[in-house]
């Protein structure tokens, strides 16, 4: 998933920031360093298909007041379609205020994610080989106007996902279309002549309450899924018309739009149809939610660190490095530190490179020093990867390439470089940004210390759209480029695949290996239990035995919350704030 | 009673009342003398030469300097050097240490490069661009100017609405349009750095040209009706010569007071582009120094003042020098 922007799916400001740094930590990732120290979290990877509504009262809530969160250097999203979003910043405020789907993430106050049901009363029903799954809905769930919610609406709102012309920039996109049966079926609003009801892919059940999703092939992690606010409801008719809907949406959660301005601002107020019976994880303390999206982030820091009567209410969702030991010292317990389920790479051509030459990069990045000068904190926001999975994903191993963690070693490159037949890096980075241009000077630096020749060619737009664009002629020019990958759901099948596969849009290095497709195509038929330690072999196999991607960083995300706001807390699973159970103090 | 009578006649024919001896060293003295000993006399035009020079010093000789000091600014592998949220360690300097003498101006967050390695190349940077636009757009305007207002009719004209035209030309929109496009069409050629100089030179110069074009075609719009420009026409001089010797030498003045007016605005324009981000990103500037301080006056200002003193000061005394210039250069001044 993205972190910030739509259009392509990590090429929003984290991306740009991977670039910024395309950090990893340097030296051992079991000794961190001074006093920032890497938060290790199972991000979701636990399920409980029994949890009940309502959910338990966060200890010490109360009721009332208003929680402003600044979102500095984000955007936000452009529109508040549920079908449409793919964005970190979106559905993590969304999915946990205004838009119910199948399945979602019940946070504790550790910050742990367990994925519990939602509108429906289990995390679905399936058949033996993942092909058939089948949710039945609960009673009592209303949309804001009071309306009863129908399984007609929850089918209606999982065909609109089909729709990839409508929703270009929609997760349906590659879920729904890569798993869905019938995927050919163009959506309700692109393919006129078919009935929605028609496509084959759902069926409902209106006085049942049921909703049943078939599949085209095996897809274990519907239950995943069904967490996406895609996977909820869409009113019947023209009120979810895709033009004006995302204006206007009709929310089912505890909270409904008061006012969205794109880029700017999002107001929620209580919506007094929610019965919190019906829902296992949602709470409804606050009384309106104020979203100041694209906040000035100076300016942001230093009203969270005033804690003026306003701050004291407020939270961000980014600190600036230069704040960070200022934020340590006066916040305390009120800075959290989130681990993202990202992870950056450096992505060397495949063809054109040999194992030695990638593990000489490896051996040359100086990673430390590429985060400080990219404006990360060391330890904090940036920690050193070691493997192609994040922390916190199911299944994710624990190995390391050469027998040890690699760290800025010129003379171990030298070594390696002398038995490869590349001497030379070309490589691109993103030169609006003072940030990336100090960055790179340290990767060109630590490399030509190495003995490389290093290429670094300036670009003025995002660099996905050149490492992206197959045709481009600088692309073509490259050896080395790089990505930076979100995980959708704690599951390497949102993450190995997208960045492995042969001929992945993000598979930015063109690594192809036959055996390994084959591999990634087999592990989703496996027994599920057996899956992720399958995905973690995988993600071991591919980097010992290949080694095409060089992991450079886990990421860290920093939220800083006001004296006021009750348990300040992050939401692994989104790599958010933990939206569903913060409060006001009185 | 005839003294008077004697006064009187004095008045008249001044001629006859100097002093024998002392003709030959009054009529020597040319108008730019003149102006230059009134400039010497003016102590605030004195002190703000020697500001300048001083500069124009550092900037010249800013590689030996370096050396004396033994700094560099090169890039460094940063973390070493600064705290988690990227201050220098107080054994490096400011702000959290004293002054040390490996690094005399402190070393930069983020980077750790030595602030007075960065700041004496940044020197010779803003002054070199400055110098060089200011080149440019002086011989432009003075083209333009002279062309405009001695052909007349259809020269003019054409003339006259390129002036008008580039005046109406939004300045920064245009920059920060046309920077990433240059920036774009030169990446892959192994001049990128001196493109990105060139651009920025160009862009500063041909936005800063029309001031002057006006102001000679002005003056040669006077001049040309003058009775020596007449008798050069009649005498059959060609066009250039007359523009050359007869009509430069005599707008010699407003030339040197907006070339000197111009520097100081470059210093500054060159600065405020690199500060957007759309300046010289290759090479060290004052601007980009000041962007990268920002987010860090709270926890080390110096880093901040550094540049920006420099900038005002630089700024400043070329605009005062420029205002000295003026009044020297004109006749009209109240002394």
């Amino acid at each position: 998933m993205r972190r910030t922007k739509p259009l392509a799916l990590v090429a929003g400001v984290a991306a740009l920031a991977t670039l910024a740094a395309c950090g990893g930590g340097s030296g051992d990732p079991t000794s961190p360093s001074d006093s920032g120290s890497f938060q290790e979290t199972d991000a979701g990877s636990d399920k409980d298909a029994n949890a009940t509504a309502p959910a338990a009262d966060v200890e010490g809530a109360t009721s009332g007041g208003t929680i402003t969160v600044y979102l500095p250097g984000d955007y936000g999203p452009d529109d508040l379609d549920p079908t449409n979003g793919w964005s970190v910043t979106g559905n993590s405020i969304q999915q946990a205020l205004t838009s119910r789907s199948l399945t979602q993430y019940s946070v504790d106050s550790d910050g742990n994610a367990t994925l519990v049901p939602d509108l429906a009363t289990d995390l679905g029903q399936h058949n033996d080989d993942f092909t058939e799954w089948t949710f039945t809905l609960r009673d009592g769930i209303t949309w804001e106007n009071g309306d009863p919610i129908t399984a007609k609406e929850v089918a209606f709102g999982i065909a609109r996902s089909m729709d990839s012309k409508a929703f270009p920039s929609g997760a349906g996109t590659e879920y729904s279309k890569t798993y869905f049966a019938n995927p050919d079926y163009e959506g309700p609003y692109t393919d006129k002549k078919t009935s929605w009801e028609d496509w084959g892919g759902v069926d409902y059940d209106n006085d049942a309450k049921t909703v049943t999703i078939h599949m085209s092939k095996s897809f274990p992690d519907m239950d995943y899924w069904g967490a996406f606010m895609a996977m909820g409801p869409a009113p019947l008719g023209n009120r979810s018309n895709p033009t004006t809907y995302g204006q206007n949406i009709l929310s089912n959660g505890p909270y409904k739009v008061e006012s969205f301005t794109p880029q700017d601002e999002l107001v929620l107020v209580k919506n007094d149809q929610w019965d919190p019976s019906t829902d296992t994880a949602r709470h409804q303390y606050a009384d309106k939610w104020i979203f100041k999206f694209n906040a000035d982030p100076d300016q942001t820091d230093e009203i969270m660190l005033s804690d003026n009567t306003q701050s004291q209410t407020s939270l961000s969702t980014d600190l600036q490095a230069s704040n960070y030991q200022t934020a340590l010292n006066d916040l305390g317990d009120r800075l959290v530190q989130q681990s993202t389920q990202c992870t950056s790479f450096l992505y060397p051509d495949y063809a054109s490179t040999d194992i030695n030459f990638r593990k000489a990069l490896a051996y040359a990045y100086p990673y430390e020093d590429v985060w400080t000068a990219g404006g990360q904190v060391p330890g904090v926001t940036r920690t050193m990867a070691n493997s192609i999975m994040p922390p916190g994903m199911a299944g994710k191993p624990d190995y390391y390439v050469d027998g040890e963690a690699f760290s800025y070693d010129p003379e171990k490159a030298k070594e390696l470089l002398a038995d490869s037949d590349v001497d030379s890096v070309s490589m691109i980075y993103y030169e609006p940004d003072p940030l990336a241009v100090k960055a790179q000077n340290v990767i060109t630096k630590g490399f030509e210390a190495a003995g490389l020749t290093v290429k670094a060619t300036p670009v003025q737009e995002s660099p996905y759209s050149t490492w992206t664009n197959t045709s481009d002629k600088l692309n073509k020019s490259l050896n080395v480029r790089g990505v930076a990958w979100c995980s959708d759901w704690p599951s390497a099948l949102t993450f190995i695949p997208p960045l492995f596969r042969s001929g992945a849009v993000y598979n930015t290095g063109g690594f192809s290996e036959a055996s390994i497709d084959a591999e990634m195509k087999k592990i989703p038929t496996m027994d599920l239990d057996k899956q992720a330690d399958a995905w973690g072999a995988l993600d071991e196999k591919i980097e010992t035995e290949y080694f095409p991607a060089i992991p450079t960083a886990y990421y860290n995300q920093l939220f800083t919350f006001g004296s006021k706001i009750g348990n300040p807390s992050g939401d692994e699973a989104l790599g958010a704030p933990n939206y569903k159970n913060l409060f006001v103090m009185n | 009673m005839s003294a008077p009578v004697a006064e009187e006649t004095t008045e008249l024919d001044p001629q006859k009342s100097r002093p024998k001896g002392n003709a030959a060293q009054i009529s020597g003295k040319s108008p730019l003398r003149i102006a230059f000993g009134r400039l010497m006399r003016d102590k605030v035009a004195v002190v703000c030469m020697v500001v300048v020079v001083l500069f124009v010093l550092l900037a010249i000789f800013e590689g030996l300097l370096q050396k004396a000091f033994g700094v560099t600014a090169e890039t460094q592998f940063p973390t070493q050097f600064l705290n988690l949220n990227g201050v220098p360690k107080a054994e490096f300097g400011p702000p959290y240490g004293t002054f040390v003498w490996s690094h005399p101006f402190g070393i930069a967050p983020t980077t750790a490069v030595d602030n007075l390695a960065y700041w004496l190349e940044g020197a010779r940077n803003s002054l070199e661009i400055a110098t060089l636009s200011t080149i440019v757009a002086t011989v432009l305007g003075i083209v333009v100017g002279l062309l405009a207002g001695f052909m007349g009719g259809i020269v003019d004209r054409v003339l006259s609405f390129f002036t008008d035209f580039f005046l109406t030309l939004p300045f920064l929109l245009v920059a920060l349009t046309i920077a990433p496009i240059v920036n774009e069409r030169f990446r892959d050629g192994d001049h990128y750095e001196a493109a990105q100089v060139v651009l920025l030179v160009m862009v500063l110069s041909f936005f800063g040209w029309m001031g002057l074009a006006r102001l000679i075609r002005g003056e040669v719009l006077s001049l040309r009706e003058r009775e020596f420009v007449h008798a050069a026409r009649v005498m059959g001089m060609p066009t250039r010569r007359i523009l050359v010797k007869e009509l430069l030498p005599n707008i010699v003045a407003p030339i040197v007071v907006s070339t000197s007016l111009m520097l100081p605005a470059f210093v500054a324009a060159e600065s405020g582009l690199a500060y957007l981000g759309v300046g010289i990103r290759t090479r060290p500037s004052w601007g980009q120094m000041l962007d990268d301080a920002t987010g860090f006056f709270k926890e080390y200002p110096l880093y901040l003042y550094e540049p920006l003193l420099a900038i005002v000061v630089l700024v400043l005394a070329l605009n005062l020098l420029g205002d000295a210039v003026r009044d020297a250069l004109d006749p009209k001044t109240r002394r």
